[in-house]
């Protein structure tokens, strides 16, 4: 298998064999390259003209006209093998907007199989970007891919921004792309469909056969998980969904080796903090819950004191383990750090550097600087390059071999001192919390802070995930809420890319329908206007997701800055409203969620009103179904 | 606004800035109020204050309740306006925006000041409010 980009330089072009009229009318037999007849697509030079549709094409993209009908007459499709791989990566959700580029795939998907529609199920999005964010919530939640499904070019182009938000965020997806270079438009198609994605996805494909296709997903699907995590992207030509399998078989998956540290790097950092006085982790965001178990048991191994992000983002130490807490002492003479930083030594996975190592086609933004790198914590001077879950395993190892009764005496005093501080210190850190939170308690509108105190009683006890972005609604949860979760709170937007928050928490919300949890989503009013399709898709598919909207009317960030840019100028802030405020009308959130199908109300500007709308909403998502409190509130 | 203005102003500002220290240490009363509370609502509103400060003066900075000094006294207050062109204009952060008298009167300014100094947040202690207190118990059982 090639990559798009190889092939096609100086290589043939499907449209150099397929007229665009031709192809449309004339394919009473699956045509081959050699058969369909150039009519006026390809001129001597090998560029193709850009045709405007005929008739017939814009019929079958706008209007209802079927594909020609031996294009259906595949025994075993290509697409049922390609739904197959899915199923057999385990694959849960496909969430995709249609696009006849793939009709094939799309129609396995629902129809293929002893029970059809079921891992993966079809999810439908109303945007690309929302089935992006989709997959980015539950890859987020849950450390494992799932599929969004876009038509070529068009839908890929609406795609884009969440993919490069995906892609800082470090979360797996494979994006599923159809190509139809048959009957099609001109607009919907290109020979490097992928090309305008690729500075910010890891790895594409674009197979030319059924045969290449099965096992390039299943290598989309190695490269997402593999740290570093990013969306993949595989092209998928109607021809290849729509062929006869004949007698191919689904290849078996085999999973990405992760590289590790050595043994003898385990040993050295099992030494250090078995010798040290008091030792302390510092854990950053694992791949997958796995690496926070182990971790765990790394702890209590050694009795360390541990510092979590998980009040900040997903995939890291439990906040409420006994372990966790400030360094009581602030004297801890070995600091390891787990994807993040340590003073004396610390595990990285490694880092995406797309935009030089990757994008040969110049196909980026401009040549901006150094590589597209995810943010992490500033590099140690004894930092390892390796992913620290999967070198966990030869840590704990190490440090059980070092292991003896006077050690395992120190690890008891230790856990018990380190409980009994971090207690203490939680508690202080609630109090002087609580103390902020009480401020502008009864003000109208409603303090963000009071959403959050009033909803920790409703959700305390339940399986709870925070779907969307919390820093514009200031995080109160950071202080309030316990985050024990591997999924307790997604993050933030990795991109600081709006459109975000809806779709995320949507797909985290498919994560948690069938397991029992509930999505929580204080969606500010800004970035939900860009994609509020997605409340569609949680009404559809009776998702768990309560949706409280920190509606501040406004993009407040915004008008913060161009208040301030005034103020320099010394023009005046009475106009910075303008441009930044979502006044004039109001919208009416409850109305619009109704619209869409969502049980909501509001607006609440009472403060006394909101606990008792907070606990119907948590009732209606306790019984799967999503809801909107629109919330009028102070602006941060 | 020339330069030396702007020297005067930061001037001003350290000057008045040592007066709060001194009054305030000295438990100095509050000033008299010669604007219009109500006017200054709208004001208050229409020049964004709130944007920063909360409707109700509980925000990124709280008005409500100030006792830094420079909610005492309308002159300090308007000192305190006029007094913040220092600011980098190609690096703008979200801190309090400078009012030169030409962009926010004297008399609207005042009316502001009439209306911050209606502010008062009174919330009920932890213990009195049901969720914050379910919060703090909480946290002690665990
Ligand atoms: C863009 C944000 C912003 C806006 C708009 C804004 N402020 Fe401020 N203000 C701040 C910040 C931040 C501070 C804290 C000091 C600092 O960081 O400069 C502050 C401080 C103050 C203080 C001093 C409080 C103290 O006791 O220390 C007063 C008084 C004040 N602002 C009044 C106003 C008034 C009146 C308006 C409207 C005319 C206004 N502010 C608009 C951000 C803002
Ligand atoms: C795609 C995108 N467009 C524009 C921006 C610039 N931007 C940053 S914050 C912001 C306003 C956010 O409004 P809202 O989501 O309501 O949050 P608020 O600031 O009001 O709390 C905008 C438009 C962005 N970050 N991303
Ligand atoms: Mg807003």
């Amino acid at each position: 298998m090639t990559k798009k980009t190889d092939q096609e330089q100086g290589g043939i072009n499907r449209r150099e064999f397929l007229g665009t009229s031709a192809a449309a009318g004339a394919a009473s037999i699956l045509p081959t390259r050699s058969e369909a007849a150039p009519q006026a697509a390809a001129p001597s030079n090998g560029v193709p003209l850009s045709l405007p549709p005929t008739d017939e094409q814009m019929a079958r993209e706008l209007g209802d006209t079927l594909p020609p009908s031996t294009m259906r007459a595949a025994q075993r499709p290509g697409s049922d093998l390609i739904v197959q791989v899915l199923r057999d990566l385990e694959i849960e959700f496909v969430a995709s907007n249609p696009g006849s580029s793939f009709e094939g795939l799309q129609e396995s998907l629902i129809n293929y199989g002893e029970i059809p529609n079921v891992m993966p199920e079809f999810i439908s999005a109303m945007h690309e970007e929302s089935a992006v964010d989709m997959a980015h919530g539950y890859g987020k939640s849950e450390g494992r891919p799932i599929c969004a499904l876009v038509q070529g070019t068009i839908g890929l182009q609406h795609s884009a921004m969440a993919i490069y938000q995906a892609y800082h965020g470090r979360a797996p997806m494979v994006i599923l792309v159809g190509r139809d270079d048959k009957h099609f438009l001109q607009a919907h198609t290109a020979d490097d469909v992928a090309g305008i994605v690729r500075s910010f996805t890891k790895w594409d494909a674009h197979p030319e056969t059924l045969a290449e296709a099965l096992p390039a997903i299943q290598e989309a699907y190695r490269q997402a998980v593999t740290p570093p995590c990013a969306p993949t992207v595989v092209i998928l030509d109607t021809e290849v969904q729509k062929e006869e399998a004949g007698d191919i078989q689904v290849p078996v998956y085999v999973p990405p080796v992760i590289p590790t540290i050595t043994e003898q790097q385990a040993d050295e950092i099992a030494a250090g903090l078995m010798g040290a006085a008091k030792p302390r982790l510092s854990v950053g965001r694992f791949r997958t819950p796995e690496g926070i178990k182990r971790s765990v048991e790394l702890a209590e191994l050694v009795g360390a004191s541990v510092e979590t992000k998980s009040q900040v983002g997903p995939m890291s130490f439990p906040q409420s383990h006994p372990l966790v807490g400030p360094d009581a002492d602030d004297e801890s003479d070995y600091v390891f750090g787990l994807e993040a930083s340590g003073a004396h030594a610390a595990l990285h996975g490694p880092h995406l550097r797309t935009l030089t190592e990757r994008d040969l086609t110049s196909i980026n933004f401009g040549g901006i600087r150094p590589p597209v790198r995810p943010r992490r914590d500033a590099p140690g001077q004894n930092d390892l390059t390796a992913d620290a879950e999967a070198s966990l395993p030869l840590l704990i190892s190490a440090v059980k071999r070092r292991a003896n009764s006077e050690s395992r005496k120190t690890v008891v005093l230790r856990t018990r001192h380190h409980t009994d501080a971090n207690h203490a210190a939680r508690l202080t850190a609630i109090e002087a919390a609580l103390e902020k939170t009480r401020e502008g308690w009864n003000a109208s509108p409603v303090s963000t802070a009071r959403i959050y105190a009033e909803l920790w009683p409703l959700i305390k006890d339940l399986d709870w995930c925070i779907g969307g972005p919390s820093r514009f609604s200031s995080s109160h949860h950071m202080q309030l809420w316990d985050h024990d979760k591997p999924y307790s709170y997604l993050g933030g937007h990795p991109a600081a890319a709006l459109g975000y928050g809806l779709g995320a928490a949507t797909g985290a919300a498919l994560a948690a329908r069938e397991r029992g949890r509930i999505v929580i989503n204080v969606q500010t009013d800004g970035d939900f206007n860009y994609t509020p399709g997605a409340l569609w898709t949680a009404a559809h598919h009776r998702l768990p997701m309560l949706t409280i909207m920190h509606n501040n009317r406004a993009w407040h960030m915004e008008l913060m800055y161009v208040q301030y840019m005034a103020g320099v100028r010394g023009r005046g802030t009475d106009r910075a409203h303008i441009g930044t405020t979502l006044r004039d009308p109001y919208i009416d959130y409850a109305k619009l969620a109704e619209g869409y199908g969502v049980k909501a109300e509001g607006p609440i500007e009472d403060p006394t009103k909101l606990a008792a709308a907070l606990a119907r909403g948590v009732d209606a998502v306790r019984n799967g179904e999503p809801y909107l409190i629109d919330v009028i509130t102070q602006p941060r | 606004m020339t330069s030396m203005k702007i020297y005067a102003d930061k001037l001003l500002m350290t000057v008045s800035g040592l007066l709060f220290l001194m009054t305030a240490s000295a438990q100095v009363e509050f000033g008299p109020i010669s604007g219009d509370a109500e006017l200054g609502k709208t004001s208050y509103y229409d020049y964004g204050c709130y944007g920063c400060h909360g409707f109700g003066g509980i925000g990124r900075k709280n008005l409500a309740n100030d006792v830094s000094g420079i909610m005492f006294r309308e002159d300090i207050f308007l000192t305190y306006l006029r007094g913040r062109s220092e600011l980098n204009p190609l690096f703008p952060t979200q801190s309090m925006p400078n009012y030169p008298a030409d962009s926010l009167s004297d008399a609207d300014a005042l009316d502001i000041y009439a209306y911050i100094r209606t502010f008062k947040d009174d919330p009920p202690d932890v213990e009195d409010i049901p969720a914050l207190k379910a919060i703090l118990d909480g946290a002690k059982a665990q």
